[in-house]
């Protein structure tokens, strides 16, 4: 087969990662003791690599201007910035899962095969416009994830958690291709540049509203917004820290970029339909992500929960649907990146290991890690929207096309929601600088050795530092990368 | 070059430099505490000889924007974002008064922080920028924002460094403030939105084009966030809880400078920019502050607990700010203006005071004392010169401001400024009770005998230290009493213009006008 420059540079990106993600199992057939830490590095290094590799192949493309495809496959704007989202997203949760598998005695290098084969899905799943390649990007997004959140399978929650996620994933799944396929049927395309027109041109077929309201179900199942987000605190809380936090930012931000694609070019037909259904479920999420979070004694249910608002956050601003809302979602996106990430990896950087860890595991540990308690303080006063961190900006940017699209109510909603959310996020600062450890925990503390785990505490500094800077510069980044990769889909729809 | 550079942007030094002081100041280990506190105070002081030496020879009356800085600051989205700073009549006095209170503040609590004391000053100096960036703030998402920033170095400062409920204290405070402004953003945005800008006088110009029902929640909207942070009755009970369990400095800031930025909001943005439902709503903020005058002095009176009783008098003496600028009338808002000075210096130092009889007897108690005057001579005079200023009493600070305030009321015109001023000057009788029925019960009489009283445990009356902090303070005490004009007047012009969209001209009568020129 002959593949041409262009063509070439549009799946280079997804092969860098898909090359990684082969390479590992051979790196990790060696059993031999002595040489065990090494080949353990050397597959650490390997994963990076293929991240940093694909990172710096997608921002060149990016600064180059240039949108190849190849077949179904289209590396344009939109996609390019799912995939550099992805990637880092990838490179932090590689950089801490290397202490957080230590620390759990569990270092295995299909873990980072996994991995890596869903990084490729991801990127596969924002960066086409055909049903069927999208369903091939959510399987294969889908079940190594399903695998990571069991890869601890000496925890018994484990595997409860990752059977869990494979069931309902599955009919998730099965509803999407079961929507592709009535789609198809009302229009005898799978391509979405063929639907938009064909729904637009007639009356609205019911068959294929019922296929688009399928579609859209597999895409709300992936962010976890309710009713559809049952699985998210026990998967969450089966799966290794980094690995819920690249569940909770990844994927969710891959199902909203892939989501926008789809509404934008291939559905526009049924957007009134949409937005009324994102409304309902947005306020929903907010309502009950918010307001179950409060009452999680357990830091990843919590924040479990907490992502499942953040998906309304983000629906809020499809119920927009303006350019600048698409913009302000992506900004969003990104922020959400930075603190989510820096969220979990506290955990992995205080080193807590074990089926649940509560907020009473992290008293007085803010002022033994000064430097780490101020980056994860940044990333949550981040999530719970306060100024002048990122998370401010994007809910501002999102409410702000809410109010001016006439939606002042949805908009109150959202501010009440965060409101509530400043409680329970707040719990992790109090308990990190204000709580004082019990007796116990301390002796506790003081027979284990001393947590160093020095990679997952940069990404939380990384994180701290990455909110601080878009908060300063908002509108750099909105400008410079939130808002091309927007405007690009709305450019497709037209 | 950093001079030059100083020099034309001499407000975003003053609010920024402490933040980065701040900063600087946080790798400090514990082992050098002394040395971190030294260097707040030294660079707090700094900020307030910069601030003294450029703010207090400006031109009189009308001043206009001076120190103006403007650029675009993030236009993102649509409505363009300015960083606009400048000070300016209605707010010269307070910057001044916040650059005036944080050295003081470090100095007075300097041996009571206690442990981790290079955090807490780091916090210090943050939470000046916060204040000092909301002062000075022209744009209002900027003042949003700044606003906001507050929060975060309070919130730690109550919830670190606080008594044992701090916690609880802590998330009641940024609960109850972000409530109030998290509502007032929508409406923020909302108007952004129909106005482009968020420059007060655009979207000033805005709201008059809206119906009056629409002007009306958008004012509620404001004046919700405002009222919480003033605080106003019946939205008033973070503060009491916030108080106690705040550190010395925390309660003397937050009196001091944070609860103003409530009334300023009224008065720089919720006023102006809604004449016409200010006017409609000017009977319910002047009854609802009436109402927080006498009961907040009737709450105090009953209190056991000293700082607790200090922070009541906190609501009455606010409750006397909201009725001067709820008066729409010149006279009245001008003793607001005065007063907010006012309340600033008297509670901060009646805080700081509390909190230096805290330090030695560890315990707030009124019954745990008695007789205080027989050990510490000199601190009874300087408690009692505080008391008496906050009482009200003529030739000190406290009495200008309330006499304004009452008097603009009395002649507010709408037919109720009569009885509510017959009302709230009940509140000042009342403030006379209640603090010296204190002072009669912790200072006078003999030395408490139980052994284990807070009496017994006073050693040592004041040290030098702390009567360098407390000399300034009672000298602007009777400089405002005796000569109020040097602190309004600068703002006449500009609360002339704020009042005058509000009211009809006849509510101003020219004798009374001309009694607070020159």
């Amino acid at each position: 087969m002959n593949l041409t420059a262009g063509e070439l540079s549009a799946i280079m990106p997804l092969l860098i990662p898909a090359l990684g993600a082969c390479l590992l199992p051979i790196a990790a057939l060696d059993k031999d003791q002595a040489s065990v830490k090494w080949i353990r590095a050397s597959m650490f290094f390997i994963a990076l690599l293929a991240l940093t590799g694909g990172f710096f192949y997608l921002t060149r493309l990016w600064a180059s201007g240039a949108q190849p495809s190849f077949g179904a496959l289209r590396m344009d704007r939109l996609a390019q910035f799912g995939g550099i989202f992805v990637l880092v997203t990838a490179a932090m949760a590689v950089l801490q899962l290397w202490d957080h598998l230590h620390a759990e005695g569990w270092v295995k290098g299909e873990t980072l095969s996994l991995l890596l084969f869903s990084v490729t899905g991801m990127m596969l799943f924002c960066a086409t416009g055909n049903l069927i390649v999208l369903f091939l990007g959510l399987e294969l997004l889908s079940l190594p994830l399903y695998a990571l959140t069991a890869t601890v399978r000496t925890r018994e929650r484990a595997l409860e958690g990752g059977m869990k996620y494979f069931l309902t994933g599955a009919v998730a799944s099965a509803c999407f291709l079961m929507g592709a396929a009535l789609v198809y049927g009302a229009t005898g395309s799978m391509e979405l540049s063929v639907i938009g027109p064909r729904l637009a041109a007639g009356p609205l077929d019911p068959i294929a509203l019922a296929g688009a309201a399928l579609l859209l179900l597999g895409f709300l199942f992936k962010m976890s917004v309710v009713p559809f987000h049952q699985w998210t605190p026990d998967v969450y809380d089966a799966a290794p820290h980094p690995v819920s936090g690249f569940m909770s930012v990844a994927t969710k931000g891959v199902a909203v970029l892939a989501l926008m694609r789809v509404m934008a070019v291939g559905l526009p037909a049924v957007g009134p339909q949409f937005r009324s259904a994102l409304a309902v479920v947005a306020v929903l999420s907010l309502l009950l992500g918010n307001l179950a979070a409060l009452a999680q004694t357990s830091v990843k249910r919590m924040l479990a929960y907490s992502s499942i608002s953040h998906a309304g956050y983000l629906l809020l601003g499809f119920v927009a649907g303006t350019p600048a809302a698409y913009a302000g979602v992506l900004f969003y996106l990104l922020a959400y990146l930075a603190m989510n990430m820096g969220a979990f990896g506290l955990l992995s950087a205080l080193g807590l290991v074990g089926d649940e860890v509560g907020f009473e595991q992290l008293k007085g540990l803010g002022w033994k890690r000064p430097g780490l308690g101020i980056a994860v303080s940044l990333c949550l006063f981040s999530l719970a929207g306060l100024p002048p961190m990122a998370g401010f900006y994007g809910k501002y940017m999102i409410f702000k096309e809410l109010i001016l699209t006439g939606h002042v109510s949805m908009a109150v909603v959202g501010v009440l929601a965060s409101l509530v959310s400043v409680y329970y996020y707040l719990g992790i600062p109090v308990a990190l600088f204000m709580g004082k450890p019990s007796q116990q925990a301390e002796r506790e503390a003081a027979e284990r050795p001393a947590v160093l785990a020095p990679l997952a505490g940069a990404t939380v500094l990384i994180c701290g530092f990455l909110l601080v800077l878009l908060g300063l510069l908002p509108g750099t980044v909105l400008d410079g990368f939130a808002r091309p990769a927007a405007e690009e889909t709305v450019r497709l729809a037209r | 070059m950093i001079t030059a550079w100083i020099d034309s942007h001499l407000l975003s030094f003053i609010v920024f430099a402490p933040m980065l002081w701040g900063l600087l100041l946080l790798p400090l280990s514990e082992r050098q505490a002394p040395l971190a506190k030294l260097l707040g105070l030294l660079g707090s002081f700094g900020i307030l000889v910069v601030a003294a030496m450029q703010l207090l020879h400006l031109p009189a009356d009308p001043m206009g924007q001076v120190f103006a800085e403007r650029f675009p600051w993030f236009t993102a989205v649509g409505i363009p974002v300015d960083y606009h700073l400048a000070v300016d009549g209605l707010n010269l006095w307070l910057v001044l008064l916040t650059t005036f209170l944080v050295p003081v503040t470090l100095l007075g609590t300097w041996n009571s922080i206690g442990k981790r004391a290079g955090t807490a000053v780091a916090l210090f100096l943050m939470l000046e920028t916060g204040m000092l960036g909301a002062l000075v703030a022209q744009d209002l998402l900027l003042f949003y924002l700044f606003w906001e920033a507050m929060l975060l170095p309070m919130y730690f400062l109550i919830g670190v460094w606080g008594g044992d409920e701090r916690q609880y204290a802590a998330t009641k405070f940024i609960l109850f403030t972000l409530s109030g402004s998290l509502l007032w953003l929508v409406a923020l945005l909302f108007l952004g939105g129909k106005a482009g800008s968020f420059a007060p006088a655009v979207m000033a110009q805005t709201v008059a084009g809206l119906p009056f029902p629409v002007q009306s929640t958008l004012f509620l909207a404001f004046a919700l966030a405002f009222a919480i942070k003033v605080p106003l009755f019946p939205l008033h009970t973070w503060l009491p809880d916030a108080h106690t369990q705040a550190p010395t400095g925390g309660s003397v800031l937050l009196a001091g400078v944070l609860l103003k930025l409530g009334s300023y909001g009224f008065l720089r943005f919720a006023l102006p920019m809604f004449p016409d439902a200010a006017l409609h709503f000017a009977l319910l903020l002047a009854v609802l502050s009436t109402v927080a005058i006498v009961y907040g002095a009737l709450v105090a009176m009953v209190q056991t607990d000293i700082k607790k009783l200090v922070a009541y008098s906190s609501v009455s003496h606010m409750g006397f700010i909201m009725l001067g600028i709820a008066s729409m009338t010149v006279i009245g808002t001008q003793g607001a203006m005065l007063q907010m000075l006012n309340h600033g210096i008297s509670t901060g130092a009646l805080f700081l005071l509390v909190g230096m009889l805290y330090d030695r007897a560890h315990t707030r108690k009124i019954s745990d004392f008695g007789g205080v005057a027989l050990k510490m001579p000199v601190f009874t005079t300087f408690f009692l010169i505080v008391t008496l200023s906050s009482i009200g009493l003529p030739l000190t600070n406290g009495f200008a401001g309330e006499f304004l305030i009452l008097n603009g009321t009395y002649v507010s015109g709408f037919g109720w400024g009569r009885p509510l001023a017959c009302v709230a000057t009940l509140g000042v009788l009342l403030s006379a009770v209640y603090m010296l029925w204190m002072v009669k019960r912790v200072f006078w009489g003999p030395a408490n005998p139980a052994e284990d009283s807070g009496t017994a445990h006073l050693h040592g009356d004041l040290t030098s230290r702390e009567v360098a902090v407390l000399l300034p303070i009672v000298v602007l005490i009777f400089w405002m009493g005796l000569h109020p004009q040097t602190f309004l007047a600068q703002s006449e012009s500009q609360v002339a213009r704020a009042v005058a969209q509000d009211r009809a001209p006849q509510a101003r009568p020219a004798f009374l006008s001309a009694e607070v020129k020159p």
